[in-house]
């Protein structure tokens, strides 16, 4: 279970640095909105509409304005395939 | 003329339909009115003298499909729903008028087109329009606003920096001169004609663009705090000013201007502070509203983004409830016009513009805007051009 979990947060990680075009160093433990210039508003729906395509999950606009950091991106996730 | 019907390749959600039908105005020069029905697309497009009755070339008619598919698929393909929030609905309001304003204040001498979107405006609108300015000015003051003047001309160079230039191009308005250059301006000034529609000038006369007309009012005040520390932690400040989005056939009488009028009041701080001003800002209108019988609803919605950037700014605006707009009721086309907003930008001035708070970290900024031609005219639309027909505290304001 947990190395599922690990699995799924190490694929959120790359599909961030995918979507914000950034390299993955940049994407830290605790990523958040706007803590890069490349996470802003293009940059989040572009995460959000990688994350639907990848994950095969539809995300409705109260969720999107939820998953504002790696961690919340990773427990939503995580929690939609439990 | 002739009618083009165009079937979308990507079936167009009911939700896009007035966004899609709106970026048909940029498609292409010779479109003349577009309308976006479920199924199909109608163009009227101009055809050329030398074309007969044949209308446009095949080619003509292929490049014009080729670019209205490409608007639907950037807009549609794989866009979300907004959700629509309803702050405020007054809609249910009397109104005891049905007519279009439009034609009979042409007809008294008070409104005069002077070009495509833009009007000389006669003493009952402007006495009506200072009503309004009026409220707004008390709310600005219920703020302790501080008053600022803004230029009508807009640095291009900041407007680059907060990404302007890709999210609105197509509502642009440039501003330019002679180059500085005696056989240049000797040249104009002995040749130039308006000919055809326009000048005789060549475009190489021109200095490259250094200035746009201002296309709203709280941009010059982020501008002037760029790249420095808020000081005091947080600003209320308030500005009306001349403002220019070009809307291409989309423009009409005072519902939609190339050239309009906007008072702001914007707040610049912590997010809490930003978004508890818009509030109250949302409220303190609601009291005025309700004064005049106003009929009108507040409810979620987006910029009008270019086809490029609109399926995600406009998702993203919906999703964090960004803006809100009031839509007053016309009553003679049974629909709504958007005359005022309240909007939150987050940190994005903050951040884009380097305008830190007392902790380095970027302020953030909300405003609440309103046109002021569109109030006006939406407050004809409900109560006609009778001032003994007005509310009250109108008739008492206005000499």
């Amino acid at each position: 279970m947990e190395s599922e979990q690990s699995n799924v947060n190490e694929q959120v990680k790359a599909l961030l640095a995918e979507a914000l075009q950034v390299e993955p160093e940049l994407v830290t433990p605790d990523l958040t909105f706007g803590d890069i210039p490349q996470w802003d508003s293009m940059g989040h729906m572009e995460v959000m509409m990688r994350l639907e395509e990848y994950f095969g999950v539809e995300i409705n606009p109260d969720t999107i304005a939820s998953l504002i950091s790696l961690p919340l991106i990773c427990e939503y996730i995580n929690n939609m395939d439990g | 003329m002739k009618t083009l019907k165009i079937e979308p390749e990507v079936s167009i959600p009911e939700y896009l339909t007035g966004e899609i039908q709106s970026k048909l105005a940029y498609v292409d020069e010779s479109i003349v009115s577009a309308k976006v029905h479920p199924n199909r697309i109608e163009l009227l497009v101009n055809t050329p003298s030398s074309a007969g009755e044949q209308g446009i070339s095949q080619d003509k008619e292929k490049e014009i499909n080729r670019k209205v598919q490409r608007v639907i698929t950037s807009m549609a393909k794989g866009s979300i729903r907004p959700k629509i929030q309803v702050l405020e609905d007054h809609m249910d309001r009397a109104v005891n008028y049905d007519l279009d304003p439009n034609i009979k204040l042409i007809r008294l001498g008070e409104l005069s087109q002077e070009g495509n979107g833009f009007y000389t405006i006669g003493p009952l609108l402007s006495g009506l329009i200072e009503f309004f300015e009026k409220q707004f000015l008390n709310l600005a003051d219920s703020f302790q606003a501080k008053p600022y003047r803004f230029p009508t001309l807009i640095s291009a160079e900041m407007l680059d920096r907060v990404g302007y230039f890709s999210a609105f191009p197509h509502s642009l308005s440039f501003v330019t001169h002679l180059r500085e250059d005696l056989d240049v301006i000797d040249d104009f000034a002995q040749s130039t004609k308006f000919v055809s529609g326009g000048l005789n000038t060549s475009g190489e006369s021109f200095t490259r663009i250094q200035t746009l007309l201002s296309p709203a009012v709280c941009y010059h005040l982020y501008f002037s705090l760029a790249d420095r520390q808020l000081s005091g932690g947080h600003l209320a400040a308030t500005g009306v000013g001349n403002c220019f989005r070009y809307e291409a056939i989309n423009m009409s009488s005072l519902e939609r201007l190339w050239n309009f009028t906007m008072r702001e009041i914007i707040f610049v701080g912590s997010k809490d502070y930003v978004l508890e001003n818009r509030e109250a800002g949302r409220k303190r209108m609601q009291e005025f509203f309700e004064t005049i019988d106003f009929v009108y609803r507040v409810e979620s919605a987006n910029d009008p983004f270019f086809i490029g950037e609109f399926r995600k700014q406009a998702a993203f605006q919906s999703a964090f409830q960004l803006k809100y707009e009031i839509r007053a009721f016309l009553p003679f086309k049974n629909d709504t016009l958007a005359v005022g907003s309240y909007n939150y930008h987050q940190d994005f001035f903050g951040r884009n513009l380097n305008i830190t708070l007392e902790d380095s970290s970027p302020a953030h900024t909300s405003c609440v805007a309103f046109g002021l031609e569109r109030i006006a005219y939406a407050f004809l639309a409900q109560y006609g051009l009778n001032p003994k027909d007005w509310p009250e505290p109108v008739q008492e304001s206005i000499p």
